[in-house]
């Protein structure tokens, strides 16, 4: 019910211009980097030895997308683990399929995610949404902060490209169905629910 | 003890012995294994939870969601096992959550420790650790033992029904050994659970059924013993008689009449022996011999079978023993010896074509106290060598006496031996024309304990009968030809005819002689005695001697019947007169004539005659007169020890 309640504040602000959320930005800036090395196929994806982390915007939103790089700047001074991590700052007009890029980030849009869904599937490249509604459309990842911080992860895009996620990862997302209603949690379980799942085993004395 | 050695109890005991033991090594093997393994299992369990939830932590701290942390650390302490939760960071903890038991301290727990490592990475990221609560190990443990416990009560109570059910099954074999206990094959006992179809039954039916082959053997036994007893008993009987008896005349033997003697108190006994048997024996052979002797005990005891108290018996080869239980009167006793002479005198023995008469010597033995047997063989004895037909024992002819006697000088002459103290004495003889010593005869003394110089009349004839006599001559001439090896003299030494025929001996003086050296100076002088007309032997000495340039002298020249064949056939140098002749001569007309006929016939053979005995200046001169050419004898000199040339 919260979460119906986000998404439809979130399509009011859709309704009367966009406004990109400053916390979620942080948050967004601060995880999706370290989301990104975690795919075990990282090696594979980087551009001469560089993380090249894509940021795609509309026009309207190249201050966010400054900010954005600014705050992942801030946060990791050009380097990641032991990887070099370079911001690129495209629009969508100027995306194309000749891109070079570990990780696309993708800002809010409307008529242009097609075209970052068909890059990213031709080359396995891990995407971000800003938006978490973008990842019922074929984008990867998406974070929201509601009671708490919370990671969405398109389940269908994930078996589709070569990505590969610890298990970990995917214990604690919380997974979107393309198919599922909009604003329709599709959580098969989550974080809290696994730690349960231990705790109720291992004091479950029948074992014996 | 007697328990103990008991089968069943040694079963049993031997069975619980090994199962205690079997028992106890499984029960403390599977309690350090299981106790173990609980202890493992709880490790792992928490080791599980901590590798389990380690990613997730992982992720959290890695994506900095550390609300995450707590809440997933939160979770975790809502485990009843987990006591504690703990995250630290580069030594500080980032998240700690303590249960209230942990904080009341009220339980013992295993700490576990584990990496948090940064995903996809091995960076150390954190230290998660784990307090787990033993509280489920202690009720695991407690529980297990407990079901141990119950587990070994429970076998013990079987094992000890089954303790008591051995001993009921075995308890049959200890009544059936009970009633063979008092078993003996000629009682019969009714086994006990002969009915019984197992081991038991099997076991009673065999006993039963060898109690009967026992039985059975048993009395078969028994009539064999009787047989056997009675078959010893006869033999027993047979062998008695044999024992007493003399196999060839039947008559009581020497053990009978032994036997029969001891248990007479007042009796008196007759010895008679067959003289001469053993050339009866020789000439007309054993059969001949056993044929007289069987007729002679016939003939005699047909004379003594009317008297029921004599008992006829036969001792020896030669010899039988007329014993009477009740002795008769001297006179009688004496007539029946002299009577039994007679008629054993007059008797002809038939043999193929001969007949055989035989004389009889006997000794008497009358009126004695004890050793009946030997006194009458004493006075045998005496008999023979008196030469008379019958002798009875008189405790005055003093013979044990000599007997004993000669037992102390057979003693002496031994002891004598032993230490060397036989010793020859010198006498001199003299040249009659010269008036010189021409030789010496060397004499035999014996030198007792006490210094003492024994003339050889004392031990002499004891030595030939104690067989020493060999012995003695041996060292005359050994000890003889030792003193004259330096000395310039010729020496006679005594030699008796037996010696002359010892090989043994010819070969002694051969080396003697040679090994001193006084082959030319020796002269043998040989008794005439008994033996000498062996000439053939004798000769055979003489010639040796005289190859080795030694001289023969005959001694006791005309003692007796003197036999003049003798000068003829021995090739002699001397002639030694008697001393019987010699010491009478002075005033003896006819030892004289004697005396001169022996010389004139000596000096036609080239033989030197010598005077013995020659113990006065008288005789002396008679000699010299009789131009007999050598002397010996007291008056001139007597034996001494030492030549004095």
């Amino acid at each position: 019910m919260k979460k119906l309640i986000l998404l439809s504040i979130i399509f009011v602000n859709l309704a009367f211009g966009y406004n990109y959320n400053d916390l979620l930005l942080k948050a967004q800036a601060s995880i999706f980097p370290k989301i990104m090395l975690l795919d075990k196929n990282i090696k594979n994806k980087l551009i001469n030895g560089k993380i090249i982390y894509t940021i795609v915007y509309e026009q309207t939103d190249y201050d966010v997308a400054l900010k954005i790089m600014h705050l992942i700047n801030t946060k990791y001074n050009g380097h990641i683990n032991k990887y070099e991590i370079k911001i690129n700052l495209v629009p969508f007009s100027e995306l194309s399929k000749n891109i070079d890029t570990t990780a696309i980030y993708v800002l809010n849009t409307d008529i242009s995610i097609q075209k970052v869904i068909h890059i990213a599937s031709i080359k396995n490249i891990i995407t971000f949404s800003y938006d978490i509604n973008n990842l019922k459309k074929g984008l990867l990842f998406s974070l929201v902060i509601e009671k708490s911080t919370v990671l969405y992860l398109n389940k269908e895009n994930l078996y589709t490209r070569k990505i590969d996620f610890p298990d970990s990862l995917l214990q604690m997302v919380h997974f979107v169905d393309t198919h599922t209603v909009e604003g329709e949690s599709s959580l098969n379980f989550d974080d809290t629910s696994l730690v349960q799942m231990y705790t109720q085993y291992f004091t479950t004395k029948e074992i014996y | 003890m007697k328990r103990i050695n008991s089968l069943s109890t040694k079963i049993v005991l031997s069975f619980t012995i090994i199962s205690i033991f079997i028992i106890l090594t499984i029960f403390i093997v599977l309690e350090k294994i299981n106790k173990e393994a609980f202890y493992n299992i709880e490790i792992e369990k928490a080791n599980i939870i901590a590798r389990t939830i380690e990613p997730l932590i992982a992720l959290n701290i890695y994506l900095d969601m550390d609300y995450k942390v707590k809440q997933i650390t939160k979770q975790l302490i809502e485990n009843p096992n987990i006591l504690s939760v703990e995250i630290k960071k580069e030594n500080n903890i980032i998240v700690s959550a303590k249960s209230e038991e942990f904080t009341n301290n009220k339980q013992t727990f295993f700490k576990i420790n584990k990496i948090i490592h940064e995903p996809n990475s091995s960076k150390k990221l954190a230290v998660l650790t784990i307090i787990y609560s033993n509280k489920t190990y202690v009720e695991l443990t407690d529980k297990y033992t407990k079901i141990t416990i119950g587990l070994l009560i429970f076998l013990i109570i079987v094992f000890v029904l089954l303790v008591l059910y051995i001993k009921k099954l075995l308890s049959p074999l200890r009544k059936i050994s009970k009633s063979l206990k008092s078993y003996s094959p000629n009682m019969k006992i009714d086994f006990p659970f002969i009915e019984q179809k197992n081991e038991i039954g099997l076991i009673s039916n065999a006993l039963s059924n060898m109690q009967d082959k026992i039985s059975q053997y048993a009395k078969k036994q028994e009539n064999i013993n009787i047989f056997l007893e009675e078959q010893v008993h006869n033999k027993t009987q047979e062998l008695r008689i044999q024992l007493f008896t003399d196999d060839l005349t039947k008559l009581p033997n020497r053990l009978s009449l032994i036997e029969n003697v001891t248990q007479v108190e007042n009796g008196s006994l007759l010895i008679v022996n067959i003289d001469d048997f053993k050339e009866i024996n020789d000439f007309f052979g054993h059969v001949a011999g056993d044929k007289i002797l069987i007729e002679l005990s016939k003939n005699i005891n047909n004379i003594c079978s009317h008297k029921d108290d004599v008992i006829l018996g036969r001792l020896s080869g030669d010899e039988f023993a007329i014993l009477f239980i009740k002795k008769p009167s001297l006179k009688d006793f004496l007539e029946i010896a002299n009577n039994l002479i007679s008629y054993i005198e007059e008797m002809l023995f038939s043999y193929e074509e001969n007949k055989i008469s035989i004389g009889v010597t006997i000794g008497g033995a009358y009126d004695v106290d004890g050793a009946l047997l030997e006194k009458a063989d004493i006075a045998l004895k005496l008999a023979k060598k008196q030469k008379k037909s019958f002798l009875l024992y008189d405790n005055n002819l003093n013979i044990e006496e000599q007997y004993k006697n000669n037992r102390e000088w057979i003693h002496k002459l031994k002891k004598a031996m032993s230490k060397d103290n036989i010793v020859p004495y010198f006498q001199p003889i003299y040249d009659n024309t010269t008036g010189r010593i021409a030789s010496a005869e060397c004499l035999i003394r014996l030198i007792d304990d006490e210094n003492n110089v024994i003339s050889p009349l004392y031990f002499l004839d004891i030595s030939k009968r104690v067989r020493l006599y060999s012995d003695l001559t041996k060292l005359m001439i050994k000890k003889s030809c030792q003193y004259f090896e330096t000395l310039d003299c010729s020496f006679s030494v005594n030699i008796s005819v037996e010696d002359m025929l010892d090989e043994n001996m010819l070969d002694y003086i051969k080396m003697t002689i040679k090994e001193h050296n006084v082959a030319t100076r020796i002269i043998f002088e040989i008794l005439e005695s008994e033996g000498i007309e062996n000439y053939e032997e004798v000769s055979k000495f003489i010639d040796e001697m005289k190859l080795l340039g030694c001289k023969i002298a005959i001694d006791d020249f005309g003692s007796g019947y003197s036999n003049f064949e003798h000068l003829f056939k021995l090739n002699i140098d001397f002639i030694k007169i008697d001393g019987s002749l010699i010491k009478n001569i002075d005033t003896d007309v006819n030892a004289q004539i004697v005396i001169e006929t022996i010389v004139s016939f000596a000096n036609k053979l080239n033989i030197l005659t010598i005077a013995e005995y020659v113990h006065n200046e008288s005789i002396h001169k008679k000699v010299i007169e009789l131009k007999i050419d050598r002397s010996q004898g007291f008056y001139l000199a007597k034996p001494q020890e030492k030549m004095n040339m």
